[in-house]
């Protein structure tokens, strides 16, 4: 990818940007209509720069700088739309609330949900890449350390991610799930590395290092 | 219409892997991208002005590490201005000894080597391998892990490691709260199998340190390191940081490598456009800068991305190659699946198996590869037959010895009670007759009953707020009745106070002897020198429970 | 242009210190452990040859050590720890050998030795990307060398501190 593709890139994201934004904050973003249940397709906009939530209650989802925008499905196709609302009803079974944010700083999942982490209310929080790495992450953990590691991008169904969310949410609540069932496929890197490397190629360019982790309004239109 | 030949070429399994075109601008290339540097080394009153194309001031944190630790600065200048192609033909050349070229090797900036490397086929460089190796004797290494991090398991499948001949194991966990569970399994497991096994446990990096100071793991080796800055960030370290790491392991007398290898920084997104080797070799020089006396090279769990490119298998020869002749351990990799073709896996490993390195594997997978939690190794357990007879049809030792069944049924018996015992004794949570029975005869963990995992986390994090260490694991296992076992345990723990281990390439013996390049350097010099495999080894190594002999005729 | 002067002045304080160091340490006599002055690779392994020369951390001899002494409770787990005097000999041998790197290590870690178990890891977390302040790290710094006497470590972590400020890695406030 050239320096002129890329700044192509930035600003059409800047423009979307711009056009979604309504000056949300964490409380209007809560509002909006459950995306469990929405539908239609996936529109992400930034809104005001994240803080640090007080609801207990609440599990924070952090986005890679490509999820969602740039990037619109996993490695295996899956849909991004389709990701975040099994992660959401997953967390609304256990009857507790979320907020979406998206970090710029760096594309590591670890780092992302350990941000994620960091800024929930109940210090509990999801990262989630493009290519559909997930970690379910505590605030007090080092940040290379997590509750739950999904690393294998290619094994991640929506059934997991629905778990997944379900996890996070029960951790919330200071429970002590059993962890949602690890998958191996060691044939997974033979296929799929060198492909995951141009994905994430691509997505650490989406970086911007000077950027402050932004909240997230997701809508389905 | 379509061609039959094509038609069943397409099946081949080497069709399911991926394979991409180079792309140098972002440091999708093995070796001598057209963006790495030229080599070049000035300098001023002592200290480096000018590395590899950058003068001081515009050097990164890594360059700037390098380039005040790294470099055997006396005769940098010189060797650096020597001409690459002869310094690669002493590389290979029987008659420059290991030391010689050490001396050279340890002065050449990291596009120098790479340069230098760069002259030769993977033949040459698998010669220079034999020679440049720092322990005589070649060993190998096992992953033991399993999917459900069930540690009866974990003992289990320690004990068959280690009486089939591995001088290390290492274990890594799908839920990292089970760690202290799976490394104390993998201890106790391993000293049933051969005493002076050593072990380690990969987890995140402050959490391996705290086991390895409990006493629960003798060494480490996932102290990853990277060739470019952006990187090591998102690793969260800074060679700064890892150097006092690996400081903070000899504190505490424990063995400690670092872990790198070609591919980890395209894979995470910024190469800055050099080659895969030119930022691997830089890795080799962080390592050496940091006092680390080996690595764990060999593009490792980034093996995917070298293998999709052209000349990336030879690319991971080289890079256990420069980690060789800078005089470091090199545990050379061979333990992530890369392929689905048979071939191809048995072709790349051969590059390490047939010159030998300190550990061929790091490691080859004790599990059935479903088992195996670094996402599967280049060889498993199903391979153990096919690896022996490697071994006996070219007169390679490749670290494996043959085993009988009733031996091997009889070790993982002996581990999964005294793990039972351990955890009864230490208050940690129960372990049936049931799981006893079936980790004896257990191929993979399909095989085992399910355990209560969320007791078994809550039983591990308790284990760690009491503060148990080592110690406690001797006392439970002499009030249990397994005095042998205690007595090895105990010869690990006192392995930490005399330090001997923490040199070069060092493994134990049964008798809790230490090997290392110290006391057996490799002194290869051309044939009938450096490691020779003994009469007794060789006949060890060719019976094999499937010859047919002709008195049974 | 400031800042790479100090930098300058600080490596020179480190090498200064770092040879210093390995002339007192060689100077050392039979040592305060009682160990015998100087080694090379000929007394390795050292556990084997002249286990009555080594002693823990805790001032025990190695050859008094034994299982049945963990057993009745005689050895505690903070008698397996290495000491100072034995790392010291050990970065001996290293050189003995040609390995400079591995000996600056070695000698590192001696000093690290008293710094308790909690302690060292909080450093360590301290010295990772974006965790601290220059003056944090500058107060970590000066923090053990006063309590634990780590001068090598200390001027190494406030080398580490004057490039993490170069190159952006300090903790943001």
């Amino acid at each position: 990818m050239d320096e002129k593709t890329l700044r192509n890139i930035i600003e059409e994201v800047m423009k979307e940007f711009g056009a979604g934004s309504g000056g949300g904050t964490a409380t209007a973003v809560m509002t909006a209509p459950s995306v469990s249940s929405a539908s239609g397709t996936l529109k992400i906009s930034e809104a005001a720069p994240a803080e640090r939530g007080t609801n207990p209650r609440e599990v924070v989802i952090a986005l890679a700088p490509g999820f969602g925008g740039r990037m619109t499905s996993t490695i295996t196709g899956v849909d991004h739309g389709e990701v975040l609302r099994e992660v959401c009803a997953g967390i609304e079974e256990q009857g507790l609330t979320y907020r979406f944010i998206r970090v710029f700083r760096t594309a590591d999942v670890g780092f992302i949900a350990h941000e994620a982490a960091k800024l929930s209310g109940s210090g509990i929080g999801i990262g989630i890449q493009s290519r559909g790495t997930t970690v379910i992450h505590q605030k007090d953990l080092p940040p290379l350390s997590n509750l739950e590691l999904f690393s294998q991008a290619p094994l991640i169904d929506l059934e997991t991610f629905r778990a997944i969310g379900e996890n996070a949410a029960k951790y919330a609540k200071s429970e002590s799930p059993s962890p949602v069932p690890v998958r191996n496929d060691q044939m997974a890197r033979p296929r799929y590395q060198a492909i995951a490397a141009l994905w994430h190629i691509k997505e650490t360019q989406l970086c911007d290092p000077n950027k402050k982790t932004a909240t997230l309004r997701v809508e389905y239109r | 219409m379509k061609s039959k030949r094509f038609e069943a070429l397409d099946a081949r399994p080497v069709n399911k892997d991926g394979f991409v075109t180079e792309w140098p601008e972002v440091g999708l290339i093995a070796m001598n991208g057209p963006n790495d540097p030229q080599p070049s080394i000035r300098i001023q009153n002592g200290k480096v002005v000018e590395l590899d194309g950058k003068s001081r001031d515009e050097f990164d944190m890594i360059d700037t590490f390098i380039a005040d630790y790294g470099i055997k600065l006396d005769n940098a200048e010189a060797v650096n201005a020597m001409d690459s192609l002869e310094l690669a033909r002493k590389l290979v050349d029987i008659n420059v000894p290991r030391a010689e070229v050490v001396k050279l090797t340890t002065a050449m900036t990291p596009a120098k080597i790479c340069e230098v490397i760069g002259k030769m086929t993977v033949l040459e460089m698998m010669m220079s391998v034999t020679k440049m190796r720092a322990r005589k004797s070649p060993a190998n290494q096992a992953h033991v892990t399993n999917l459900k991090d069930n540690p009866v398991q974990i003992a289990a499948d320690a004990a068959e490691a280690s009486l089939r001949g591995f001088a290390e194991l290492e274990t890594t966990v799908g839920i990292a709260r089970y760690a202290p569970f799976n490394a104390i399994a993998l201890m106790v497991g391993a000293q049933v199998g051969r005493p002076g096994i050593l072990t380690q446990c990969a987890v995140e990096e402050a959490t391996e340190l705290n086991l390895g100071m409990r006493g629960f793991t003798a060494y480490a080796e996932t102290v990853s390191v990277y060739g470019t800055e952006p990187v090591f960030m998102d690793g969260d370290d800074t060679p700064w940081s890892k150097a006092f790491l690996a400081s903070c392991y000899a504190s505490r007398g424990l063995k400690m490598r670092f872990t790198s290898g070609t591919g980890s920084e395209v894979q995470m997104g910024y190469a800055e456009g050099k080659s895969m080797l030119y930022l691997e070799a830089r890795c080799l020089y962080i390592t050496k800068a940091a006092g680390s006396q080996g690595i764990q090279n060999g593009s490792v769990s980034c093996v995917g991305v070298p293998a999709a490119v052209p000349g990336g298998i030879r690319a991971i020869l080289a890079e256990n190659l420069i980690a060789t002749a800078l005089d470091l351990e090199c545990a050379s990799s061979n333990d992530q699946t890369f392929t689905h073709s048979d071939l191809r896996r048995v072709a790349r490993s051969l590059m390490q198996f047939v010159p030998g390195t300190d550990f061929i594997c790091s490691g080859y997978s004790a599990t059935p590869n479903y088992d195996n939690m670094f996402a599967g190794s280049n060889w498993d357990a199903d391979d153990y037959d096919d690896w022996i007879i490697i071994q006996r049809d070219l007169k390679v030792d490749g670290g494996l010895v043959p085993v009988l069944e009733e031996d091997v049924t009889r070790v993982r018996n002996k581990a999964a009670k005294v793990i039972q015992a351990v955890f009864r004794e230490l208050g940690l949570t129960e372990i049936s007759d049931e799981e006893v029975e079936a980790a004896t005869y257990a191929r993979g963990s399909q095989d085992m009953p399910n355990r209560n995992v969320v007791e078994d986390i809550k039983a591990a994090e308790d284990l760690l707020k009491r503060g148990l260490t080592g110690v406690d694991i001797v006392k439970a296992l002499a009030k249990s009745g397994f005095e042998d076992v205690a007595t090895s345990v105990y010869g690990m723990l006192r392995q930490r106070v005399a330090g001997d281990y923490l040199h070069t390439s060092a493994i134990l013996t049964d008798k809790f002897e230490v090997i290392s390049a110290v006391n057996q350097p490799n002194d290869y010099n051309g044939p009938q020198t450096g490691y020779q495999i003994s009469d007794e080894k060789w006949e060890q190594l060719k019976t094999i429970r499937q010859a047919i002999s002709p008195e049974n005729v | 242009m400031e800042s790479e002067e100090l930098i300058r002045q600080i490596m020179d304080e480190v090498m200064k210190n770092l040879a210093k160091d390995q002339v007192s340490f060689a100077k050392k006599p039979a040592g305060a452990n009682g160990s015998a002055g100087s080694v090379s690779a000929a007394n390795y392994p050292l556990g084997e040859k002249m286990p009555e020369k080594i002693k823990s951390a805790t001032g025990k001899v190695l050859s008094d050590f034994s299982v049945d002494k963990v057993i009745s409770g005689q050895l505690t787990a903070e008698d397996f720890r290495i000491a100072p005097e034995t790392l010291e000999l050990q970065a001996q041998v290293a050189e003995s050998v040609g390995r400079d790197t591995l000996a600056r290590n070695m000698r590192r870690a001696a000093e690290l030795i008293k710094v308790p178990d909690d302690e060292l890891l909080q450093v360590y977390n301290s010295l990772r990307p974006y965790r601290s302040t220059k003056a944090e790290l500058y107060g970590i710094a000066d923090g053990l060398e006063s309590k634990y006497g780590c001068t090598v470590n200390a001027a190494f972590i406030r080398e580490a501190a004057d490039v993490y400020e170069k190159r952006g890695r300090l903790k943001a406030d």
